[in-house]
């Protein structure tokens, strides 16, 4: 067990920057998940804690030891790979003993803990097949088991899940979130899935171009973000966004006011800005009773919720309500906004109006 | 009217015709070759498919003037060691260029294949006086050197196109999971890579048990292989196509047998780089 540090580390590539000065604490026993579109710096990043990649300038450490000039097998890491990264000349059972041969453990203790790692994954009866043979959602739990075979100070976990379809993703998260509870081992994970960053993480890294835009708990990330960028990335439906701008505390779009700000908003005045405003803050009622009358766009009904759209102009706005809401296309409807609720960025910084 | 299952059939059956004749193409100079080397010298040109068979012409070409024993042990040993020097060195060479950015790679591996581009018999001359000089003249080392470098570029381009196919994650995994690179190299990529390293010895030794210009003037008595001594039986009476076609067959044997032994593999390994 151990804590992860990262202090100034930059990875270049010439001119292009990977990561960016970038600094990060993860402490000891913590599930830290890495989220951010693709090139955003995130796998780079995980692979120099790894030791794939060399940063360019910066320290590394794991525990208390600057790992920097450590080669992968000296840093006690273990890793599970996008695409598995099995050995398919091996059986399941050579593959999941590989760590521990090539670590030269006793041979007596092999076996014994092959069948331990394998059964907690559920592999046992598949043990002596190869990875061909095995299906997608197998090969992942056999990577799985070579991670914990062992007892590595730190697990790195490059989407692991985005090979699997969407049914076995979900029941693979929850027995992430089982293993990673029971296994008390420092996890660095990295995703583009921000459902799984919510549900996993105890903590969440947003990154946008080779930087860490913010870090928190998942509720901090979801309900508080501190940048347009982390507001818009979270969430789906997506948050509700709104270009404007705020006279004498009045919300105006291009199109004319559009609704009265809370006494509570930061700002009364301000140029280029913002609005968001999360679909499950969003009630539809009858006309005349919200901030917004509009007319129905499309209604989607998702099953255990229904997405009601209407167009603003040039934007669209997406309510999310309860499963029995009956509204139709074309209808007029209210949509009131729940005033604790609203976010505001200025426009040309994205930052968040506090 | 032709209904389309007419025409099918049709096309099948021209296929079959050709697929036949393409057979009976590549087949029928073999087959000659074959019963030639059963035939009285005196039958030879004779196209009968029955007669009587003998082994004499098996016999006289082992003994005395032309002594094909020495010669098939010369080519044996020439293209042995030819293929133990050049997979593993190739390999390394291979892995190299597939897994590391080198300054100056793609130049680096053009070069490797522009000596290949060079006429051989431009530069069998400069290989005469080196030898000569070197004391490498007629013997088993000289044209264990010259295969080398015949078939090195080869086997480098060919192996690359191997390691390239197999899965970097792989490798990456080893290495976290504990291994050396040298390790990586020997658990995971070796036998990961093992039918095309399989596929590349072999047609290395096919290229170093046919090579046949630089035996022809780098050695003279004791070197000499198997391609040079077929020529030996153009003789003052005439060609003795019965014992050029009995070594023929001797010659063709070896490769024939490898080729079955070692076919899964060969399948294998041609599918696995390339394609991808």
């Amino acid at each position: 067990m151990a804590s992860v540090s990262l202090k100034g580390v930059t990875k270049a590539w010439g001119s292009v920057k990977g990561v960016d000065d970038q600094s990060l604490e993860i402490a000891d026993r913590e599930f830290l998940v890495l989220l951010g579109p693709s090139g955003c710096g995130k796998t780079t990043t995980m692979r120099m804690i790894a030791g794939l990649e060399e940063p360019t300038s910066g320290d590394i450490l794991i525990g208390e030891r600057r790992v920097n000039d450590d080669l992968p097998k000296d840093r006690d890491i273990a890793m599970v790979f996008q695409n598995y990264g099995l050995y398919p000349h091996m059986s399941v059972r050579d593959n999941i003993a590989y760590p521990l041969k090539v670590r030269g453990t006793p041979v007596a203790d092999i076996g014994p803990r092959v069948d331990a790692a394998a059964k907690q994954v559920e592999l046992t009866a598949l043990l002596e097949r190869k990875p061909k043979a095995l299906s997608g959602g197998q090969r992942q739990r056999v990577a799985l088991a070579r991670a914990i075979v062992r007892t590595p100070k730190v697990f790195l976990m490059d989407e692991p899940l985005s090979n699997l379809d969407a049914k076995l993703r979900v029941s693979m998260r929850a027995e992430l979130k089982n293993l990673s509870h029971r296994l008390q081992i420092t996890t660095v994970y990295v995703t583009h899935d921000q459902i799984e960053a919510m549900t996993l993480a105890d903590r969440v890294a947003v990154m946008s171009d080779g930087r860490i835009v913010q870090l928190g708990s998942p509720e901090q990330i979801y309900n508080d973000p501190e940048t347009l960028f982390v507001a818009s990335f979270i969430g789906s439906p997506a948050m509700n966004l709104v270009a404007g701008r705020i006279d004498d505390g009045v919300f105006s779009t291009t199109e004319g006011p559009l609704l009265t700000l809370p006494d509570t908003a930061p700002v009364r005045e301000h140029g280029q800005v913002v609005l968001g405003v999360r679909p499950e803050d969003v009630s539809v009622v009858a006309p005349g009773e919200g901030d917004i009358d509009a007319t129905v766009f499309a209604v989607e009904n998702t099953g255990d919720s229904v997405l009601t759209t209407i167009r603003l102009g040039a934007e669209t706005l997406v309510a999310r309500s309860d499963r029995y809401l009956k509204t139709d296309i074309d209808e007029r409807i209210g949509l009131r906004c729940s005033p604790d609720h609203l976010y505001l960025f200025d426009g040309p910084s994205g930052k968040r109006l506090r | 009217m032709i209904t389309g299952r007419t025409r099918r059939r049709l096309l099948e059956t021209c296929q079959v015709i050709a697929i036949l004749a393409f057979i009976a193409i590549m087949l029928v100079p073999i087959l000659w070759i074959a019963l030639a080397a059963f035939k009285e010298h005196v039958d030879v040109y004779q196209l009968k498919l029955v007669f009587e068979p003998t082994l004499e012409n098996f016999s006289r070409v082992f003994a005395e003037p032309y002594d094909l024993g020495t010669k098939l042990f010369n080519s044996t040993i020439v293209a042995a060691v030819t293929v133990v020097i050049a997979i593993p060195i190739a390999t390394a060479a291979a892995y190299a260029f597939s897994r590391f950015r080198l300054r100056g790679q793609t130049l680096l591996l053009v070069i490797i294949l522009a000596t290949q581009f060079v006429p051989a018999v431009v530069i069998v001359l400069p290989f005469f006086l080196m030898f000569r000089d070197l004391g490498l003249l007629d013997t088993l080392t000289g044209l264990v050197i010259v295969n080398l470098a015949i078939v090195m570029p080869f086997a480098v381009w060919m192996i690359k196109g191997f390691i390239d196919g197999i899965p970097i994650d792989t490798e990456e995994a080893a290495l976290v999971d504990g291994s050396s690179r040298l390790q990586v190299i020997r658990n995971i990529v070796l036998p990961m890579a093992a039918p095309g390293l399989v596929t590349a010895g072999i047609f290395c030794f096919i290229i170093a048990w046919n090579e046949f210009l630089f035996a022809l003037i780098l050695t003279s008595k004791k070197a000499v292989t198997l391609p040079i001594g077929l020529a030996l039986f153009k003789a003052e009476e005439g060609d003795l196509w019965n014992l050029m076609a009995a070594a023929g067959i001797i010659i063709m044997v070896p490769m024939f047998i490898l080729a079955l032994l070692i076919r899964r593999h060969f399948v294998q390994g041609m599918t696995m780089g390339a394609v991808r």
